[in-house]
């Protein structure tokens, strides 16, 4: 392992974005940082006051949001309401940027005006999740709160899917496959939605509420992590992880706090609040563990997109990148 | 039902798990209700801009009355988290879950989070995400209840809203607001009407909200060590009821010592049965063969328990207060009096 380079932010780093050899480096307060690899900061962006949204790259540049009901890109401000905004994502195929604010998903298209959004939902939106580029469809989006997951092709005036459930859901990724939509819950469960089946899964028995949850690139594995163990849910067959035996993958001395899949070569890194990031890399049956501990509790993991190069995000503000090129 | 108090004859276990202790190292959180037009924005521009010494984050209700511009304060939409089948105890405020998730990863706290809520809102839920969500639990802790009303226009909504009973039933401090729009002898009757509705809360008299900041910032409401503070007067059973109200408090006084296992059951049973209606209740023990004082509160199902140190001086006086609706004063107190251990 080789540090690329470090620097430090305002605050603890919750969010980190790869473009290219740039890494956007959000804390949850102050200047949200552009790094080169050397984590030199190439054109910071000013913070969203009392707390920053996670940011996101969107047709090279850079849409920023936060608590103050603000979205920026480029710099410039194309939405300002009151309700605070917890994210933004750009959509697979680079068309549409969205984000929740209350019972909205915003949704603007490249030059930043207003395109399709949805409003007056029924509850609020806790986060969403774009699915998988489809040029001969329309965009489609899962929208995740109280009382389950609906899934929305842009511009319609009905959810053409919904898995309803009893309680909430906090975080959706959509597997990018496209089969799979999982969500991490208010209580400690995911659930797992297979498209092909309209069949919901529900997994509890954590130890913890889970905080971390990745889909490996091609779809085939999903990684969650909330308590010390990590566990890997294999995608694949007719059933997906429904009757399969996980992985559980130990090695982290406190509740995951962040996981990634690395687009390039399919390894795992996982991280914990008190620094032990784990990296695992899958080879047939079998799985090697490569253990780092880092200075400081690890808040944020993100992958470059086709080199062998970690950011690394830390809860005392630092932003690193780490290569683990032989 | 998460009652806590599984056992009292094992306190160690309902003291880890009661969330209350250790205080120190966690952010206290205040909890602003009251109808509209109360004067909860007058309040909290008040905490926003006077000289206190304390670094304040406010979350405010998106429709809030008239919005605050100040750097300080969060807007956010509230958003009501039923888990478990919709167990009562279990709602909690999904969106406080989210934002103050968010400020517990700062580097630089704030010393108080206060919380308003909109004037329609049960102030169940947002109490209850800090007992049943666990990292709020951990990092946070409900310092206090705190309700505005409005002195002069309260009467309109007392007898037909459950939220403007319900935001009474559940403070810990009461300001009496506007005060001087209303007469000394009706300022005596709606006192003594709100006393009667709830009777732990303590209540101050104002107008424009105006109180000294501490007197609304550090009350330790939820703190076991204040669990009974009650009027002596509200436990000698000298009520007068000029008015009907389905709100009330029920206050049981008695000598002597109580079965563990009685208690524990015979609480457990009255919560899950009528934990519903039943907004607070506060409670100091003594048990059977134990020295020190038992002290306890709950919200709804969720009952914490905690040892509250040597009797000392004091008699051996087992006092509880429920504060609920529809509550059947000879039943609870029939029921707690068959805790007593009968002299031999």
């Amino acid at each position: 392992m080789n540090q690329l380079g470090s620097t430090r932010a305002d605050d603890n780093v919750a969010h980190l974005a790869w473009n290219g050899d740039l890494l956007a480096a959000t804390p949850v307060t102050g200047d949200i940082l552009v790094l080169d690899i050397a984590t030199r900061d190439v054109g910071s962006r000013p913070g969203h006051g009392l707390g920053n949204g996670d940011s996101a790259w969107f047709g090279g540049q850079l849409a920023t949001c936060g608590f103050d009901g603000r979205i920026r890109l480029a710099g410039r401000e194309i939405h300002a309401g009151r309700g605070m905004i917890e994210r933004v994502k750009a959509s697979p195929e680079g068309g549409f940027l969205a984000a929740g604010q209350a019972k909205s998903l915003l949704v603007f298209d490249r030059d930043g005006r207003p395109a399709r959004g949805l409003g007056g939902l029924p509850c609020a939106v806790a986060d969403f999740a774009w699915g998988p580029g489809n040029p001969d469809d329309s965009p489609r989006v899962a929208l995740v709160g109280a009382g389950g997951a609906r899934m929305w092709r842009l511009g319609d005036a009905e959810p053409f899917a919904r898995f309803d459930w009893g309680g909430a859901s906090l975080r959706a990724e959509w597997s990018p496959c496209g089969r799979w939509l999982a969500t991490a819950d208010q209580t400690p469960s995911v659930h797992i939605y297979d498209f092909t089946k309209n069949n919901p899964l529900h997994i509890q028995g954590f130890e913890a509420k889970v905080r971390a949850m990745a889909f490996s690139a091609d779809g085939s594995r999903l990684a969650t992590g909330g308590a010390p163990v990590v566990t890997v849910w294999p995608c694949t067959g007719p059933n997906g992880p429904d009757g399969a035996t996980p992985l559980q993958l130990d090695g982290h001395d406190a509740d995951v706090s962040a996981a990634a899949f690395s687009p390039a070569n399919g390894k795992l890194a996982t991280g914990d609040a008190t620094g032990v990031v784990l990296i695992f890399t899958f080879k047939g049956e079998r799985v090697l563990r490569k253990r780092l501990r880092l200075d400081a509790g690890i808040s944020s993991l993100a992958w470059h997109a086709s080199r062998d190069w970690l950011g690394v995000g830390m809860d005392e503000g630092t932003a690193a990148v780490l290569s683990l090129e032989s | 039902m998460c009652t806590g108090l599984e056992n009292f004859a094992q306190d160690s276990c309902i003291l880890r798990r009661s969330g209350l202790f250790g205080v120190m190292d966690r952010t206290p959180v205040t909890i602003l209700t009251g109808f509209l037009g109360a004067g909860k924005t007058t309040l909290l521009n008040r905490i926003l801009t006077e000289e206190h010494g304390l670094r304040v984050a406010v979350i405010e209700n998106e429709f809030g009355e008239i919005g605050i511009d100040h750097d300080l304060v969060i807007n956010a939409d509230e958003e009501i988290f039923e888990m478990n089948n919709g167990c009562v105890c279990c709602t909690v405020r999904g969106d406080l879950i989210r934002i103050l998730g968010n400020l517990m990863k700062r580097r630089e706290k704030f010393d108080h989070i206060l919380i308003e809520t909109t004037g329609l809102a049960d102030p169940g839920p947002v109490v209850q995400t800090f007992f049943a969500d666990d990292e709020m639990r951990e990092r946070l802790f409900v310092n206090a209840v705190v309700t505005l009303v409005d002195a002069r226009h309260i009467l309109l909504h007392l007898d037909d809203s459950d939220e403007a009973r319900e935001q009474i039933a559940f403070a810990d401090v009461i300001l009496l607001n506007k005060c001087d729009l209303v007469g000394a002898d009706d300022l005596a009757r709606l006192e003594a009407r709100i006393r009667r509705m709830n009777a732990l809360a303590k209540i101050h008299r104002t107008t424009n909200a105006g109180i000294e900041i501490p007197k609304v910032l550090e009350v330790g409401g939820f703190n076991l060590d204040h669990a009974m503070e009650v009027d002596p007067h509200f436990l000698d059973g000298h009520h007068h009821h000029h008015h009907a109200d389905n709100v009330t408090s029920v206050g049981i006084e008695a000598d002597g010592d109580c079965d563990g296992q009685a208690l524990n059951e015979w609480l457990s049973t009255t919560v899950r049965e009528q934990g519903a209606d039943i907004f607070r209740m506060k409670g100091v023990f003594a048990l059977k063969d134990r020295p020190d004082r038992i002290i306890f509160q709950g919200v709804h199902m969720i009952m914490n328990a905690a040892n509250g140190g040597p009797w000392g001086a004091r008699p051996r006086r087992n006092r509880l207060v429920f504060i609920g609706r529809n509550l059947d004063r000879a039943a609870l107190n029939a029921g707690f009096r068959a805790c007593l251990e009968q002299p031999a």
